[in-house]
């Protein structure tokens, strides 16, 4: 079952491959560092570019950014107290008062070990539980991956959290925008106005690229933020002077496990296992009162966990294509673009590319601690200095060059404008953005599955129900429905006891 | 007295609602026309859609009575009408003018537009994201990029 895990690793190592990693990470930093960008921002607007590339260079710049901008957020949430990421909440709690103190450049020292660590961790976790589970995936036929298609998109949109009306009409909305194009039976066109351009359907790039890349930019424009940085304050010395300092082995233990389980539930996040992580941590400590002052031991905490759920995210979404986080949302997209269907026939099909990717997820977290020394972390507290406007401006460019260049046509550039109004809108009302894609990768498979074990009993509804796999999937699709509200209702009650 | 005076129909929420639901009447008269099981799945989608957004339209009509206020989705109008503009004028100007005249223009005038005024910074920032853009995908991939439809090209 691993032995495919090995056979992966020669064509990681080739040069272009590994580079791709390297470059993945520093420019994951970058992104991660600006505040208002993010890695889900960043991989969307890459994904155009990588449609020339080889897999693993492509999936290798993913994983790379994916592992860079987890780290990178913890830049100005340590040295401004602004959370480049939404994942790096907890990292201000005491990584800004040790900036304070003069000991910014030890605070990112603290983090980049520690994300590394929850990097590696969730790598790991990736490499031995995803194969296993592709096994049991790959006995399942039409109805089975239908109930797993509707699980996937019922745990996205239930466990989201927050609003679940609004989270079922953005899948709503991702499954409809799937229909669009000819039937995949019959071959009529269904929503396509005559347009020719939209018959092949409505590619996920576009809709990628308009939900997740549009609103950043026109957040850059709309607040103007200043966030000059004084290096001469960071006080970093070299990262092997500083690694005695830091034991902190039960945190990053504790922390990468909750990462890990945190990664592998749908729709849970990084955000969540660093506050996790940090409670945790902080219970557990000797000095409590020491937290939130400046302890860099809330740091690691928080760095740990939120670099745990990266490569562990893509459990479910490399063997069931169910993601666990917006970002691995966006990267099914990525596996989309070179011909790489998530779900149980990918670990057979294409063991090579998805072993290969695994390993570049370890790589990417390993190379985080060269490329976090301290004359890169002073390079990149730098990048803090950058106009955001300007910034917003070439985003803008790259965005309308990476559709365009899809089929060469003006026509996608417009609709993925229109998709970025819509997402700018549904941001703002607190609409989740990762059922829209998430419905839109599990529409069509969902579809195309149902009318096939329809087929196969001639019509029969009941072909659905027919064996234990698909009863137990339903039951699960059940349990996620009704689990919060009435988790909620037994918290309320106990509150009233 | 109510903090909030404004006519409870123009709350945010509310008028995404009933978007939703008329875009989506919209789309069911097409879907009218397809046979049953291609329209299946879009029909399920679009009723479920109409529902969900009556059930979004109660919930914040219901939070209106209550005076909650509306959700705020931008504190500078201003600002984000002006970005949503200049990013389709953009994509206008790059199809009757061409790319990289279009680009040229509007790397500086977004910029400038949005609080950066350093010419200096400008012209060179201008210069390296077309200069880079030329070499690694005009140069490099052989990428053709819209050159204006105006010019008839």
């Amino acid at each position: 079952m691993y032995s495919d895990l090995l056979h992966a690793l020669p064509d990681v190592l080739a040069w272009t491959n590994f580079a791709a990693v390297i470059i993945g990470v520093i420019a994951g930093i970058v992104v991660g560092a600006m505040p208002g960008l993010s890695a889900t921002m960043a991989i969307s607007v890459l994904v155009p570019f990588t449609f020339g590339l080889e897999p693993l260079v492509a999936l290798g710049l993913m994983a790379g950014i994916y592992n860079g901008a987890m780290y990178g957020g913890a830049i100005p949430a340590v040295l401004l107290r602004i959370p480049g990421t939404p994942a790096a909440v907890a990292t201000t709690f005491d990584g800004y008062p040790m900036a304070q103190k003069g000991e910014g450049g030890f605070a990112l020292q603290v983090a980049v070990v520690s994300s590394s660590i929850g990097g590696i961790a969730s790598a790991f976790a990736l490499m031995l539980l995803a194969p296993p589970l592709s096994k049991v995936t790959l006995l399942f036929g039409p109805s089975e991956v239908f109930w797993v298609a509707v699980f996937g998109l019922a745990s996205i949109i239930f466990l989201l959290g927050g609003n679940p009306v609004k989270g079922l009409i953005s899948a709503c909305f991702g499954v409809f925008v799937s229909v669009i194009g000819s039937d995949p039976i019959y071959g009529n066109d269904r929503f396509t106005f005559g347009q020719l351009e939209i018959l092949d359907g409505i590619h996920i790039v576009i809709l990628l690229v308009g939900l997740y890349a549009l609103p950043p930019v026109i957040d850059l424009l709309e607040t103007p933020l200043k966030t000059g940085v004084d290096n001469s304050k960071l006080g970093t010395e070299p990262i092997w002077k500083a690694l005695p300092r830091m034991k902190y082995w039960k945190t990053w233990l504790r922390g990468s496990a909750i990462g890990i389980w945190i990664g592998i539930l749908p729709g849970a996040g990084g955000s969540m296992a660093a506050f996790m992580s940090y409670n945790e941590a902080r219970r557990g400590s000797k000095n409590p009162d020491a937290w939130g002052e400046g302890e860099p031991e809330g740091v690691a905490a928080a760095e740990v966990a939120n670099n745990a759920d990266t490569a562990s995210a893509l459990i479910p979404a490399l063997t069931l294509g169910i993601p666990g986080t917006a970002v691995a949302a966006v990267m099914l997209g990525g596996l989309l673009v070179h011909g790489l269907q998530p779900g149980p026939m990918l670990f057979r099909e294409n063991p090579d590319i998805v072993f290969g990717f695994m390993w570049q997820f370890l790589f990417g977290a390993i190379l985080l601690v060269l490329l976090g020394g301290s004359l890169a972390t002073n390079s990149f507290a730098r990048l803090l200095n950058l106009p955001r406007p300007l910034l917003g401006s070439v985003i803008i460019v790259l965005m309308l060059i990476g559709v365009y260049s899809i089929h060469g046509r003006m026509f996608d550039v417009y609709l993925m404008l229109g998709f970025g109004a819509i997402g700018w809108v549904m941001d703002r009302l607190k609409f989740p953005l990762p059922p829209v894609v998430l419905g839109l990768i599990l529409g069509g498979f969902a579809e195309e599955n149902l009318r096939l074990a329809l087929r196969i009993g001639r019509g029969d509804p009941m072909i659905l129900f027919q064996n234990v796999t698909s009863l137990v999937l339903v039951a699960l699709t059940i349990a996620v429905i009704v689990g919060p509200s009435l988790k909620k209702r037994y918290i309320d009650s106990r509150k009233k006891a | 007295m109510t903090d909030h005076p404004e006519n409870r129909l123009l709350r945010p929420e509310t008028l995404t609602a009933i978007g939703i639901v008329v875009v989506a009447i919209g789309f069911l008269f097409p879907t009218s026309e397809l046979r049953s099981i291609s329209a299946l799945l879009p029909a399920a989608m679009l009723i479920g859609l109409i529902v969900l957004a009556v059930a979004l339209l109660m919930m914040d009509q219901r939070k209106a009575s209550s005076d909650a206020p509306p959700v705020a989705m931008t504190k500078s109008p201003k600002r984000v009408v002006s970005a949503f503009l200049l990013i389709l004028g953009y994509a206008l100007a790059t199809d009757f003018i061409g790319f990289y005249i279009s680009t040229a223009i509007a790397i500086p005038l977004v910029a400038f537009a949005f609080g950066y005024r350093n010419p200096l910074g400008l012209a060179i920032a201008t210069l390296i994201v077309v200069g880079t853009i030329w070499a690694i995908f005009d140069f490099g991939m052989s990428q053709d990029f819209p050159t204006g439809r105006l010019w008839g090209r």
